[in-house]
């Protein structure tokens, strides 16, 4: 009997020391797959360090390029070509008359069984919806703070979206664009328009015309690797 | 015998409290731990502020060099306004640009190849466009026209009755969409399994093509900014 109870207890000790092990196991082997905290922490203060150096490039750029202006002679037809190809190309900030356009996901609450990915704004709802921009004759559009280029794409990854390469935006997405508020106003909205089809799916479209918006100017370096200039 | 027993409670407990100590520690320490998606998200932003940073150096080296030319006289200062010019019109798409690169033909599809229904299923629409456009600026695309109308950042894809309005300028079927960049690189993210060349063979005829090199025109319209002045900012 008494030597019964020994048993017991042993078999008890044993059996909770087993769970034990095999957690403590479970636990190393994640710890593993998780990269090393510090590798990350390390690469998180380069990436801020580059950003700020990034940051103090752009603002000489931009000093250069005003000082650039200022030497040169006073001919106002090269002065107003430079002007609009700045503007076309995307690197000088802009102000003026126009809309912005606020694009929120669903506020439709999903039943079983719905397939939710039919409900979030996904990358092809923004091209439409800039392309309708475009075609109201906006004269610059900026996402988020992100200036549209000719060579902007829009990528869709899970809830946000990346733009110009590297620049990730989440929502909600804010559209700023600078043109006729009215023709801009009314293209989005009018019946059988993009905000209407989008609206199927709960996703909001909001339109509000404002007198002075900001557009900046791009953030980046433009190279062209490929494409040279042909005669 | 009683002793024994105690003897190896105390060790069973002994043990067990540095396992539980063990646990704790590697518990707090997976806390701070981070997912190794974070650390690729981070290394993508790295790889390009590093090539956003080179260029704005370039770009600083350059403009530096054209006040200091500017600043020699007054035919030295037209030079290097004339050559800035160049280069922002360059950027803007104003220009006409070669280089290699990838040929996209879309095509309504042939009559006979349709499985039926609604013929207006088969035709290339506006959407079929962006999306390639879409595509194509991803994969680095430098410059892109569409039946030779260059696409800019404030070009419209319209579908309108029949046909296809790019800036203001009536396109019809087939659509050919050139494009400058690395062709390689091109060509595989258009045609990447379950990606958009696949899906929209089901609808309409794509074909991709590299080439060597690629004649892109400038945009050819007027540009016109009522609205926008510029801040002066930068």
């Amino acid at each position: 009997m008494r030597l019964k109870n020994y048993q017991w207890v042993f078999a008890l000790m044993g059996l909770v020391l087993g769970i034990m092990l095999a957690f403590q196991f479970r636990f190393t082997r994640e710890i593993h797959r998780t990269e090393s905290v510090q590798r990350v922490q390390e690469l998180s203060a380069e990436v801020n360090q580059m950003r700020q150096n990034h940051e103090a490039l752009q603002t000489q750029v931009n000093n250069l390029r005003a000082e650039l202006d200022n030497a040169t002679p006073l001919n106002p037809v090269l002065r107003d070509e430079l002007e609009k190809a700045k503007v076309e190309a995307g690197v000088s900030e802009l102000s003026g008359p126009g809309v912005e356009v606020t694009l929120s996901d669903s506020n439709i609450n999903l039943r079983p069984g719905q397939n939710p990915n039919l409900y979030v704004l996904h990358d092809e709802d923004l091209l439409k919806v800039l392309n309708e921009i475009n075609a109201a004759g906006a004269e610059a559009v900026s996402i988020n703070g992100q200036r549209l280029l000719a060579t902007t794409e829009v990528r869709c990854t899970g809830p946000t979206i990346v733009l110009n390469k590297s620049k990730r935006l989440a929502p909600p997405f804010v559209i700023t664009a600078i043109g006729n508020p009215d023709t801009l106003e009314n293209s989005l909205k009018m019946k059988g328009g993009v905000a209407e089809a989008l609206q199927v799916w709960g996703i909001q479209v909001s339109v509000k015309k404002i007198a002075q918006v900001t557009v900046p100017a791009y953030s980046g370096g433009i190279k062209f690797e490929y494409a040279k200039a042909a005669g | 015998m009683n002793k024994s027993i105690y003897f190896s409670i105390a060790l069973v407990s002994l043990i067990l409290g540095l396992i539980v100590a063990f646990q704790f520690r590697t518990t707090s320490s997976i806390e701070s731990g981070v997912p190794s998606g974070r650390e690729q998200e981070l290394t993508m932003e790295k790889r390009q502020l590093q090539k956003d940073i080179t260029q704005l150096r370039e770009e600083v080296d350059d403009l530096t060099a054209k006040l200091e030319e500017a600043g020699k006289g007054s035919s030295q200062a037209t030079d290097a306004f004339t050559s800035e010019l160049l280069k922002i019109r360059l950027y803007a798409g104003l220009t006409k640009v070669e280089g290699p690169g990838v040929e996209v033909t879309l095509d309504n599809l042939a009559e006979n190849a349709r499985p039926g229904g609604n013929p207006n299923l088969y035709f290339v629409k506006d959407e079929d466009l962006l999306k390639i456009i879409n595509d194509l600026r991803g994969a680095g695309a430098e410059a892109i026209a569409v039946n030779n109308q260059r696409i800019l950042a404030t070009s419209e894809v319209r579908l309108a009755g029949n046909h296809i309005n790019v800036n203001l300028t009536k396109l019809t079927a087939p659509y050919k969409v050139t494009a400058i960049g690395n062709a390689t690189t091109l060509k595989s993210s258009l045609e990447i399994k379950g990606g958009l060349v696949e899906n929209l063979s089901e609808r309409i005829t794509v074909k991709v093509e590299e080439r060597d090199n690629i004649v892109i025109p400038a945009f050819t319209g007027e540009l016109r900014f009522d609205y926008a002045r510029s801040t002066q900012r930068g």
